[in-house]
């Protein structure tokens, strides 16, 4: 409903806009009008309008003055500014026209509610111009005779409102028309101006809301002439080597005004412009002579002008043109340095002469050669040495000598003054103190202490050190009132070089003083790479390489080492640069250590590679102090076991080698006389056939019988032992098989001498032989035995038993053909003991000795040895080992027992082998 | 005191009859300049003696010393005159003929028209001075 409300009510106003035209139109009567028109006002200032509806209108709709409403676009003006002047004219007023805005209508509100538009006025909203300021002009000559004046000026704030200028200009005489400029509202160009009359010019500006004028300007248009610059410049080349002449055509007549210049010119090359004198060229002319020139040079030259007495302004530059001065020649002597090796022979110097060419200020011209002359101070009358080179170096070999070089440069026009070089025997004269570098401004600057005498110049030599290319050798002259100065050449950062002075006199030449030096330091590009020397428990040697001079980049200032075990602070040691070696203390051992190291310059330092090492677990000396000891006390064990186990040999020897007893020294034979033929059999075999036995006895000896024994007695002994000795084989393989005794039981022999066999424990036993011979009868054999222990059982107890023997009852035990007797001659001891025939004599020895036959088993060969030697002392052992076998010298004290003393039955007999002798 | 003899009046006159002279010398250049264009473009004798021409007054050069300066003024400035309607009649004729064909043309004899212009006005002044008091001989 609200919506259709108001389509109606918009409809409406449309349809009364409409009539509205229709009457300003003429074609409808309107109700009412605006006045003022259309107004343009001043920002700020105040208006006042007034709507005056037609009288016809007033009894048609019943609308009165008192029903109008004011509307600044659709904004309704408040009410307090309205004014009802009387029932057909209301006014409203605004003290400030900022708050207007276009348009201004007068409406009415018919019947009270609806708004019906009235009249409408568009309204205008500015400023008045402003006056123009700044006014100046200037006439920019383009041609001989067309001089166009431009006069600009400052027009002044903005009006918001269509504002016009307009440059007016006249002679006091004759007016002008109007210069109006063009797109712009700050300046205006006159096409044409005449000169000589003082003209009058200013801005007017105009707009709705006024018309401002600039203050006039009085000149005459000569005095602001900018003339155009000079044309068709030349440049000539005078007589002279140092002069150059320019020419040119002015622009300007000289009727309308008389010009003055400047010239200014440069080498090629040079950015800098020199410029002749002002006052040389402040009056009218078209050429001049620019002198002072160097000989063979290419200069540029430009000209401009402006008139004479400097009112106005100056023309632009001229256009350039370049000319070239003659030569001349060359204006002084190449500097000339020499480099002397005298390493390729002691007698004759390589002299490799060396000088700079001119610079172009210098050599005036183009060098066409050099001549060197070389002339050798020593010898007056030889005469001088000439070379005429294009290049600037000359290699001379020359005997060592005082030279003087002269060189001179020459050109088209001349030659040079000659430089003299004094080449000295030796560099005797005092040489420069103190030599010092800076860097300062990009270069090295080089200074040094002069000595004492006066020098003539000063050499100063220097090269870049690099381990990648060879010393080139740069140098310069210096004069010899300086103490310091730049190195003229390309200095590179981070580079070494190598600078020395040389002190150069009239008679002679100091020694050079040297110096390392850089422009510029940086950090070294890399780390000395560490490792270890020697590696200890608590210490550790480190040693490094020194950086190469391209890696140091500034001098080497110290070494920083830093280690760390893996989980500890790391710890830094500050090192002499001059160092490749250090020595880390106080380490932990059998720890792992990484070490690095920094070197650095003055502008920081830079780390190395990380290196790992372990400390070790001992110190140096303390596995030997470990092992020797132990190796000591161990040997000493051996040997203590050694001698106890010689000690206790017998008794070791009756535990882990038990005698096995040996069928051939039998006496069964002997003793079972059935069996007789047996004993003819030559071989052991036939002697012992398979299955069959023999009888064995025991036979005991007392030790104390022995001494009954004459040696007569023993030799059979003897006999038997040598012939046992070189039957190889016969006891083996019968001791634990065929013999029904205990091999312990037939080598009862013990340390102290003590017969195993007492009276109580001793086994007496015989074997009885059942079985014959495959079909042979067996031979019934008697065997006496007094006891069915088992042998092993009886014996191991009587061995046991042996060490509680009686000690006096010491017998040897021998195997004996009848133990019924045993019992008798027990106490009878066949041997003593060796010790107890400590006496002896060598030929007992020897004779002993030739018991013993090398490659036999000395133990089996002395089992019967061994039962008569039992206490044979040790150090005699020893002393006759021979191929290791051990060689028992047994010496018998006294002789032996007498076969005849001793009961036939039991004599032991000389075995052959193959067989028992027959009893 | 007269206005002539003041610093102000003398002055004025220095600085006109300097200028003047300067402008003098500008307007024959530019003359001599036109009258060589206008004869070439004319196809007229360059030899042809242009120090008569008729209806052109003559300068009183001839007789100079029997006259003040005043005297000397007015004859210029009379001739000027002269010159410069005759200058104007031919720039009128010259626009009317070649149009605008031969600016350059035109715009040399409208500047020199205007340096006749000036010239003249400088003889006004100078002789507006010499009649307020005594020009001095310039």
């Amino acid at each position: 409903m609200f919506s259709v409300w108001n389509w109606v009510v918009h409809g409406l106003y449309l349809l009364l806009n409409f009539c509205s035209l229709e009457v300003s139109g003429g074609l409808v009567q309107s109700c009412g009008h605006i006045i003022p028109e259309s107004p343009v006002l001043a920002l700020g200032s105040n208006f006042t309008a007034l709507c005056i509806l037609n009288e016809s209108c007033l009894d048609f709709g019943n609308i009165y003055a008192n029903q109008i409403i004011w509307k600044i676009k659709n904004r309704v003006v408040p009410k307090e500014q309205y004014r009802e002047i009387n029932r057909t004219v209301s006014s409203v007023t605004f003290n400030d026209t900022s708050s207007l805005a276009t348009p201004l209508t007068c409406n009415i509100l018919a019947d009270g509610q609806i708004e019906q538009n009235i009249y409408g006025i568009a309204v205008t909203i500015g400023l008045p111009p402003e006056k123009p300021k700044n006014l100046s002009c200037i006439v920019r000559q383009v041609s001989k005779l067309i001089y166009p004046m431009t006069c600009s000026w400052n027009p002044g704030r903005h009006t918001f409102l269509d504002t016009h200028f307009r440059l007016k200009y006249r002679w006091p005489q004759e007016n002008f028309p109007d210069c109006i400029p063009k797109d712009v509202n700050n300046s205006c160009t006159i096409p044409d101006v005449q000169f000589f009359v003082n003209l009058e010019v200013w801005v007017e500006a105009a707009n709705a809301l006024g018309k401002a004028e600039s203050d006039p300007l009085v000149l005459d248009p000569i005095e602001i002439v900018k003339p155009l610059p000079p044309y068709n410049l030349s440049v000539n080349s005078g007589i002279l080597p140092t002069v150059l002449k320019l020419s040119w055509e002015n622009r300007i007549s000289g009727a309308l005004m008389k010009l003055k210049f400047n010239i200014r010119y440069r080498t090629i090359g040079d950015t800098k412009w020199m410029q002749v004198p002002p006052e040389d060229t402040a009056s009218p002319r078209t050429s001049f002579s620019v002198q002072g020139l160097r000989p063979y040079t290419q200069y540029v030259f430009s000209i401009r002008c402006m008139k004479e007495d400097g009112v106005g302004y100056w023309s632009d530059w001229s256009e350039e043109k370049t000319g070239v001065t003659t030569e001349d020649k060359p204006s002084k002597g190449p500097p000339i340095w020499r480099i002397i090796d005298a390493s390729h022979s002691p007698a004759f110097w390589t002299v490799r002469l060396m000088w700079k060419a001119l610079e172009p200020f210098e050599a005036n011209g183009i060098i066409l050669q050099y001549e060197v002359t070389v002339r050798a101070k020593s010898s007056l009358s030889s005469s001088p040495e000439k070379y005429n080179v294009s290049t600037t170096n000359l290699t001379l070999k020359l005997p060592n000598g005082t030279y003087e070089v002269t060189l001179i440069a020459r050109n088209r026009v001349g030659a040079s003054p000659p430089s003299v070089l004094l080449i000295p025997a030796t560099n005797s004269k005092a040489p420069v103190k103190n030599v010092r570098t800076l860097p300062k401004d990009g270069k090295l600057w080089v200074g040094w202490t002069a000595p004492n005498s006066y020098v003539l110049k000063y050499v100063i030599e220097w090269c870049l050190v690099s381990n990648s290319s060879d010393c080139i050798i740069e140098w310069q002259n210096e004069p010899g009132n300086v103490q310091g100065t730049y190195l003229k050449g390309d200095i590179k950062p981070f580079k070494c070089y190598l600078i020395t002075v040389y002190p150069l006199y009239a008679d002679g030449q100091g020694s050079g003083q040297s110096v390392k030096a850089y422009l510029q330091q940086d950090r070294p590009s890399k780390g000395p790479t560490v490792q270890t020397k020697k590696v200890g428990k608590a210490e550790a040697v480190l040693t490094w390489n020194h950086l190469t001079v391209d890696e140091q980049n500034g001098f080497i200032r110290s070494y920083t080492i830093f280690y760390k075990t893996v989980d500890g602070n790391e710890t830094a040691v500050t090192v002499d640069p001059s160092k490749t070696e250090y020595t880390l203390s106080s380490l932990t051992s059998d720890t792992l250590y990484t070490v690095r190291m920094m070197a650095y310059t003055d502008e920081g330092g830079r780390s190395g590679p990380d290196f790992t090492f372990t400390t070790q677990k001992f110190g140096k000396g303390e596995i030997e102090a470990i092992v020797v000891p132990v190796c000591l006390a161990f040997l000493l064990i051996v040997l203590l076991g050694v001698l106890f186990c010689f000690n206790k040999r017998d008794l070791i020897k009756k535990h882990i080698w038990p005698i096995v007893p040996d069928p051939s020294k039998s006496n069964i034979a002997q003793w079972s006389p059935q069996v007789p033929a047996k004993h003819n059999f030559s071989s052991k075999d036939q002697m012992y056939p398979e299955g069959s036995f023999t009888d064995v006895s025991v036979v005991e000896i007392e030790a104390d019988d022995k001494k009954s024994f004459s040696e007569q007695d023993l030799k059979p002994f003897d006999l038997l032992k040598k012939e046992k000795s070189t039957s190889e084989g016969h006891s083996s393989g019968i001791g634990g098989s065929s013999c029904m005794s205990s091999p312990r039981q037939s080598v009862s022999d013990s340390d102290e001498g003590e017969t195993t066999q007492n009276t109580s424990s001793t086994v007496q036993y015989s074997t009885v032989v059942l079985n014959g011979y495959r079909d042979q009868t067996p031979v019934q054999v008697f065997s006496r035995s007094e006891s069915t222990q088992p042998l092993l059982d009886s014996e191991e107890r009587s061995e046991d038993h042996s060490g509680g023997g009686d000690s006096t009852s010491q017998r040897q035990q021998y195997f004996k053909q009848n133990g019924g007797q045993d019992e008798i001659n027990t106490d009878r001891p066949c041997f003593e003991r060796t010790k107890q025939i400590t006496p002896t004599n060598d030929g007992d020895l020897v004779g002993f000795a030739q018991l013993q036959i090398s490659g036999q088993s000395s133990q089996l060969l002395g089992l019967g040895l061994e039962k008569n030697t039992q206490e044979a002392a040790l150090p005699d052992v020893l002393q006759t080992s021979i191929e290791g076998q051990t060689v028992r010298p047994e010496t018998v004290e006294g002789n032996p027992p007498s076969v005849d003393e001793m009961p036939k039955s039991y004599l032991p007999q000389t075995v052959r082998q193959g067989g028992y002798m027959p009893q | 005191m007269a206005a002539a003899d003041s610093p102000s009046a003398a002055l004025r006159q220095h600085d006109l009859c300097s200028r003047g002279i300067r402008l003098a010398g500008k307007m024959r250049s530019d003359v001599v300049d036109l009258l060589d264009t206008y004869v070439e473009r004319q196809g007229l004798d360059a030899s042809a003696s242009v120090a008569a021409v008729e209806g052109v007054p003559a300068a009183a050069v001839e007789r100079w010393n029997e006259q003040t300066g005043t005297q000397r003024l007015m004859e210029n400035l009379a001739a000027y005159r002269a010159f410069r309607v005759l200058l104007a009649q031919m720039l009128e004729e010259h626009r009317e003929q070649l149009g605008e064909a031969d600016a350059a043309l035109g715009r040399a004899l409208a500047s020199v028209l205007l340096q006749v212009s000036a010239f003249v006005y400088h003889l006004e002044e100078l002789l507006r001075l010499a009649r307020r008091g005594h020009p001095r001989e310039e």
